[in-house]
């Protein structure tokens, strides 16, 4: 078999990384990020500074402003953190098709095998991927070249925050052994804990046992830490999945609210924008989600179904509301609302033999009809559905 | 005219306004009475009446009982005695029977009653049984309203009109709907206008009269029903605990007792003393009615011991109470009143119309039973008093954000933020509104909850006098507080549970399993001189009242350890009597002094003129103002109220008149009346202080001569005023060698002999009670040998066994082994004994481990720690490595006064307090190897390193070494957290 060539891109810090180039007054300063008004929140990232003081990822959050009182805090905005993980993985899949991204965390594997005569050795595709990032998007990551994932993820622990490791085929038992046991990744932290009761501290001591014998105390993950230990890994790179097609809208209130009335509002607003969409591409929605964000960073979501599917604004509007009513159970704020449509068919050019439809909704279908048109010459702001209430 | 169906905030979280509020509005509104109707509840009955007897209006009592399945309620007006015996009783039932049903409850108990509702089939089904009735028409006609008056004019029903007002403004509204989000944990949405059409409030008499124009035989008939009711107030009078089991009634019967008690005492032949106070106390208590009630408490303390040889049972009878002889001699108290000259007329005097009461301690563990025993012996009789939970600003803040849907993490913030006064500026929406809607919730009753000892027991069932219901913890509770039991006649016997008499207890049992002698029954502690000699030096760690660093400082100030000395010292320690303590010792020590007035010299003779006991304040106020006793008694009690400000302005005028006409100049006055003062908050009585010291001297008399047994039952019993691991230190620092819990050793208790303590079970985390009760079963007939035997035998958790193992409690078993080795034997246990679930034939064997590393010692320290909290050989500032070439150890710090210091220490306990300028100030002890140091962070440092300072911490610490009295005590001026945790 062919040696693998994987790289390991890791930006340190990558939540810490974007909100730096969002903001560049937050250069040089402990930054946490958490959820400030969570009821026990967690520390989502950290800037090297407050690493260095004792914070760490997961530990709460009145703990980590103990140990670092001059760390900015700051909310996590995650939509922002995928859209530079897309950004990312747009500067380097150029090299090669086989790109395993993290989720929003700045991780990123490249299988580069066989493309040698193509770009070069890995460790210079590694360089040109390190510069190539840099200048596009202002992120400096670190890099390491191994053979497999594992050993590539160890040697960029072993160099953060900055720097670069390359470890070759056939030395990764030699390289690993010195390690503390915490530098393989994949370990919990109860099986870090039960190694270190056996007097067990580096990861050539682990080495050291047989496979039967691992299999004594870890029976269901004896086998991972044996082959772990040697550094061996034949894990694939796995590309990302694609995403399935839904039409989606948000809508955030302009204060926190728990007044039934303002999501009301929320709802039909994105009704409306949803509606347009679906019949603008001539489908059919048969499940709406209503995804409550609260203010305290949690959220809830619950659904609602519609067995032919539908395209008609009060019928969303319906199902959007029954939706509500299932996902809104805390008393908490509500910072925004997001409507799903999901499940999509496309709609029958077709018409039926015999009209299977009420005569509301008939006049419903006429009124969507001209409004719709009305949208299309005048813009959608120049006329909207009323209610009564 | 009469406002009938009224709720005040004592309907609990169903009304808003409380009785004052609204008789002032009925007042205002020009209603001659108002019928209170709180919703199943009678709690607010006192309050009440008070508030209609300050706006003289007529009060009609009542309630309004809702059915327990149905939406369906009625308004009981009580008329007579009988009837408010029957509403007790019915909503005693409604809070008690799980199938109450209100029609057929209400029928049986109708005696006395007049009952009102809006129900047409309720009301047929009464008038039916011929109960008295009305019908209920509302605040206005209404269709419904238009029937029932139909079916009442045909039945010659009086139909009324009621105000269903469940607040007394308007105004109170959105006030009322918070409330009921906070109630029904739902969102509360104030509305533009502040209105809300669906609730009532106190509407006037003319309204009234404008709505009903259309019916105008309504009103008067309403008022009409309003003057059957003439019955205005329970009687009042004191409701003692039965005692009939004598025929010679309960007077003579306490006298024998009494004198019986006393030959116990004093021997046979009785002192003239004796005899004279004797006679005196059993006369006062006689002419009080008091006879049964010391009786009562006599049978409930000494249950167990009345039929057998046994013992009487360890109780620390405190409070007032131990200032009776007859309480001493029924071994209800356990000091001499007549040899610490303790005044009896604190507890009893014939002028005092309230009910004193007797509080007794018990050991903790023993408490719950005994209270078990008087409710179960009682039953129907007994029932423990209730304490009303109200909204403090905290709690009022945190509800109406919850119910103005904001996270939990904010509002936590907000909270912390407004500790500091800059907090609360610049707050943003919608803060200042939840502010502002909180601040009109504090002081509304949320829930009942019930009274940490009060029992009150009562000749005939309880239920007739207050209604009862059952608490959470299932106990039955009257839903009267402390102070309305008391203004309802109903005597209060305090049952508390109290740690250091568990202490006792098991100290002694321990010294007489280990073959000692201990002759309890002449024992007097307080006379041994090594154990003076240990108060006097502060080596009082462990010892019942007197271990706080506060109390440990004073005693090595004052240098004295003897009896009259500790009461005094225990009852000066109080949280604003600090200047008062300085120069209780500068006199103490011969410093010069003179009584404040001349008048002074027999009240305050005995405590260098400075106001130590409650009494005092009483006995001074007789002495410079002319107060009569009941006067001064009520002084004192106002003095130590949380609402006092106006009542106290009226005793301060009063006061002030008495002193000028007895010619006491201005500045005397002034001072004397701080000095009464400092009895804010919590103060003792002499007696209280005298038993207290009492259990004191047991408690250091133990420590001196049996360390061992005493510092064991001190940790087993738990709940001290430290931590273990200080207690550990402590131990370390006696002399006494800690051994390691072993499996074939340890208790579950910790166990104390000679010089040598043997750690229990209950000290290793994560052990629990049924393993540590399998370990000891288990190990009967034979010890365990080997881990193997250990882990089959007694099958202990995998968490558990690691537990063990980390805290050396497999030491004795291991067979030299590593504790690595041990880790891994017990993982291949439970590997094996997964398989052997499926093949269980051969006997297990474990197989060989493999070669690993031999534990570190720093990493065997680390697992102990983690495993039991402290270390049993080392203290854990010697794991951490430190520079401390040059500082100064706990045990060097004597003769540095004046001089500055570098002292590394552990934290091990602090006590916030203010300062005159209302700043925030702390007192923290740390200690090292070598000894205890007290420290002072005065404010500016405080706030400096507030942030850093938790206990179970090591820091380095650089101030300046004060002296006072020749106690040293270190100043702080900088401190560095060290931040290497011995448990990572």
């Amino acid at each position: 078999m062919q040696d693998r060539s994987i790289i390991h891109l890791n930006i340190t810090d990558f939540a810490v990384a974007v909100e730096r180039i969002c903001d560049t007054s937050l250069k040089n300063h402990p930054i946490i990020i958490a959820l400030q008004h969570a009821s026990r929140a967690l520390v989502y990232d950290m800037s090297e500074e407050a690493y260095g003081d004792g914070v760490r990822k997961g530990m709460k959050l009145s703990v980590a402003r103990r140990h670092c009182r001059q760390a900015q805090i700051l909310d996590p905005r995650i939509a922002l953190y995928r859209k530079a993980m897309t950004a990312l993985v747009k500067q380097v899949d150029t090299y090669t098709p086989m790109v395993e991204p993290g989720t929003e965390d700045g991780h990123l594997f490249l299988d580069v095998t066989g493309t040698h005569r193509l770009f070069g050795p890995a460790p210079d595709i590694a360089w040109q991927l390190r510069k190539k990032v840099l200048r596009g998007i202002g992120l400096d990551p670190v890099w390491s070249v191994a053979s497999n994932k594992l050993v590539a993820k160890v040697a960029s622990r072993m160099v953060r925050p900055l720097g670069e490791y390359i470890v070759g085929t056939g030395e990764e038992d030699a390289f690993l052994a010195p390690l503390p046991l915490s530098l393989l990744p994949g370990l919990q932290q109860d099986e870090i804990k039960m190694l270190r009761s056996f007097n067990l501290q580096r990861i050539g001591e682990l080495a050291m046992l047989s496979r039967q014998q691992l299999l004594v105390p870890f029976p269901k993950r004896g086998a991972y830490l044996y082959d772990a230990s040697r550094g061996r890994d034949l894990s694939p790179v796995l590309q990302k999945r694609c995403a399935q097609h839904s039409i989606t809208a948000e809508y955030a209130f302009a204060e926190d609210t728990v007044k039934y009335n303002d999501l009301k509002n929320g709802i039909s607003n994105m009704v409306q924008k949803v509606a347009r969409e679906l019949r603008r591409q001539h489908l059919l929605c048969r499940r709406v989600m209503i995804i409550l964000h609260y203010s305290d960073g949690r959220s809830a979501q619950r659904q609602a179904l519609h067995k032919k599917g539908t395209d008609n604004n009060f019928q969303l509007h319906s199902l959007c509301l029954t939706a509500l009513a299932r996902a809104w159970k805390r008393r908490i704020r509500i910072r925004c609302c997001t409507l799903a449509c999901d499940r999509l068919t496309p709609k029958s050019v077709q018409q039926t033999l015999f009209t299977m439809q009420s005569k509301q909704e008939r006049q419903q279908q006429k009124i969507m009809t001209a409004l719709d048109a009305v949208h299309a010459r005048f813009g959608s702001k120049s006329m909207q559905l009323g209610a009564v209430s | 005219m009469f406002a009938l169906a009224v709720r005040s905030y004592y309907s609990l979280m169903r009304a808003c306004s409380s009785p004052e509020k609204i008789c002032a509005q009925a007042k205002e509104l020009g209603y001659e009475g108002v019928a209170f109707t709180d919703l199943n509840s009678f709690s607010g009955m006192w309050d009440f009446l008070a508030a209609c007897k300050k706006y003289t209006l007529h009060p009609l009592i009542g309630a309004e009982v809702s059915d327990l399945h149905k939406a369906s309620s009625l308004y009981c007006l009580v008329r007579n005695p009988t009837g408010y015996a029957n509403l007790c009783k019915l909503i005693t039932k409604r809070k008690t029977h799980r199938n109450f049903s209100l029609l057929q409850e209400s029928a049986k108990l109708a005696s006395g009653l007049t009952f009102l509702s809006s129900s047409l089939s309720d009301l047929q089904v009464l008038h039916k049984n011929g109960r008295i009735i009305a019908a209920n028409l509302g605040n206005r006609p209404t269709e419904q309203g238009s029937t029932l008056r139909r079916w009442a004019k045909q039945n010659s029903i009086p139909a009324v009109a009621t105000t269903g007002a469940v607040m007394a403004t308007e105004q109170e509204q959105e006030l009322y709907q918070l409330l009921r989000a906070i109630a029904t944990n739902s969102n509360f949405v104030p509305t533009v206008s502040g209105k809300n059409k669906t609730v009532c409030w106190l509407d006037s008499p003319e309204n009234m009269r404008e709505h009903f124009s259309v019916w105008p035989e309504v009103l008067p008939a309403t008022d009409q029903l309003a003057r059957t009711c003439t019955f205005r107030e329970p009687q009042s009078s004191l409701i003692m605990p039965p005692w009939e089991k004598a025929v010679a009634g309960a007077a003579a019967t306490l006298r024998e007792a009494a004198y019986t008690g006393a030959c116990k005492r004093y021997g046979n032949d009785l002192s003239e003393a004796v005899v004279e106070r004797l006679q005196y106390e059993l006369k006062v208590i006689d002419a009080m009615g008091f006879s049964s009630y010391f009786l009562v408490v006599r049978d409930i303390i000494h249950y167990d011991s009345k039929d057998s040889n046994k013992p009487d049972r360890r109780i620390c009878g405190r409070g007032s109470g131990a200032a009776s002889l007859v309480a001493y001699c029924l071994a209800i108290t356990n000091v001499c009143p007549l040899k610490h000259d303790l005044y009896f007329e604190r507890f009893l005097n014939p002028g005092r119309s309230d009910a004193p009461d007797i509080d007794v301690d018990f050991a903790w563990d023993e408490r719950d039973a005994i209270l078990d025993r008087v409710l179960t012996e009682y039953k129907q009789h007994a029932a423990m008093v209730c304490s009303i939970i109200r909204f403090q600003p905290r709690m009022a803040i945190r509800e109406t954000a919850k119910a103005f849907g904001l996270p939990a993490g904010e509002i936590k913030q907000f909270c912390r933020l407004q500790r500091s006064p800059k907090g609360t500026q610049n707050m943003t929406a919608p803060w200042p509104q939840i502010i502002d809607f909180a601040s009109q919730l504090i002081n509304i009753p949320r829930h009942i909850s019930v009274h940490p000892g009060g029992v009150v027991i009562t000749p005939d069932p309880i239920s007739e006098h207050v209604p009862v219901e059952f608490a959470a913890k299932g106990v039955p509770v009257i839903q009267w507080d402390k102070d309305n039991a008391e203004k309802g006649g109903l005597v209060k016997i305090d049952l508390l549970g109290n740690r250091s008499l568990g202490v006792i207890r098991d100290a002694i049992a321990a010294i007489e399993q280990s073959g000692s002698s201990f002759e309890e029954e002449y024992w007097q502690p307080e006379e041994d001189a090594q154990t003076q000699a240990a108060i006097a030096n502060g080596k009082t760690m462990g010892c019942f009242y007197i271990e706080s660093p506060a109390m440990r400082l004073l005693q090595q100030k004052a240098k004295r350890g003897d009896f009259e000395q500790l009461v005094l010292q225990s009852s000066i320690i109080r949280p604003a009597a600090n200047e008062f303590i300085r120069e209780y010792v500068r006199r103490l020590h011969g410093g010069s002094w003179q009584h404040l007035h001349p008048k002074l010299k027999d009240v305050l003779d005995e405590t260098y003129g400075i106001m130590v006991y409650q009494e005092d304040v009483a006995r001074v106020a007789v002495a410079l103002a002319g107060f009569s006793h009941a006067e001064a008694d009520g002084l004192r009690k106002v003095i130590s109220k949380k609402d006092k400000i106006l009542r106290l302005r009226d005793y301060r005028l009063q006061f002030e008149r008495g002193c000028q006409q007895n010619g006491i100049k201005k500045e005397i006055r002034e001072q004397v009346w701080q000095m009464m003062m400092s009895f804010d908050g919590y103060s003792f009585c002499k007696a209280h202080s005298a038993s207290y010291a009492k259990v004191s001297y047991q408690a250091a008399y133990l420590k001196t001569h049996h360390p061992a047994e005493f510092m064991a039952a001190v940790i087993s019993n738990q709940g001290g005023f430290y931590s273990t691991f200080a207690y550990v230190s402590e131990i370390k620092r006696m002399g006494l060698q800690l051994l390691a819990p072993c499996v074939n050793r340890s208790q579950i208790s910790w166990q104390g002999k000679g010089k040598e303590i043997r750690i229990g079970f209950f000290s290793i985390k994560g052990l629990s009670a049924a393993t540590m009760e399998r370990i000891i079963q288990k190990r009967e007939h034979k010890y365990y040998t080997s881990t193997l035997d250990f882990l089959q035998r007694v099958h202990p958790h995998r968490d558990e066994s690691r537990a063990l193992i980390q805290a050396g409690a497999m030491d004795g078993v291991s067979q030299g082994k590593k504790k690595g080795e041990l880790f891994w034997e017990l993982a291949q246990f439970h590997c094996l004994a997964k398989l052997q679930q499926t093949s269980s034939l051969f006997a297990m064997h474990l197989p060989p481990v493999p070669d690993l590393q031999p534990d570190t010692p720093v990493d065997a320290l680390r697992q102990e720690y983690q495993a039991l909290g402290f270390l049993c050989n080392a203290h854990p500032l010697q794991l951490i490595h430190i520079h401390t070439k040059g500082m100064t150890r706990a045990h060097t710090i004597s003769g540095k006064a004046g001089k500055h210091i570098t002292f590394a220490g552990w934290l091990i306990t602090g006590k916030l307090v203010s300062t005159k300028t209302g700043e925030v100030m702390k007192f923290l002890t740390f200690e090292d190897e070598t000894g205890i140091v007290e420290t002072v962070f005065f404010p500016k440092v405080y706030r400096r390193y507030a942030g850093i300072l938790t206990t179970g911490n090591a820091y380095i610490l650089q101030g300046m070494v004060e002296e006072e009295f020749g106690v040293e005590t270190l100043t702080v001026e900088r401190v560095e957290k060290i931040t290497a945790r011995p448990a990572t």
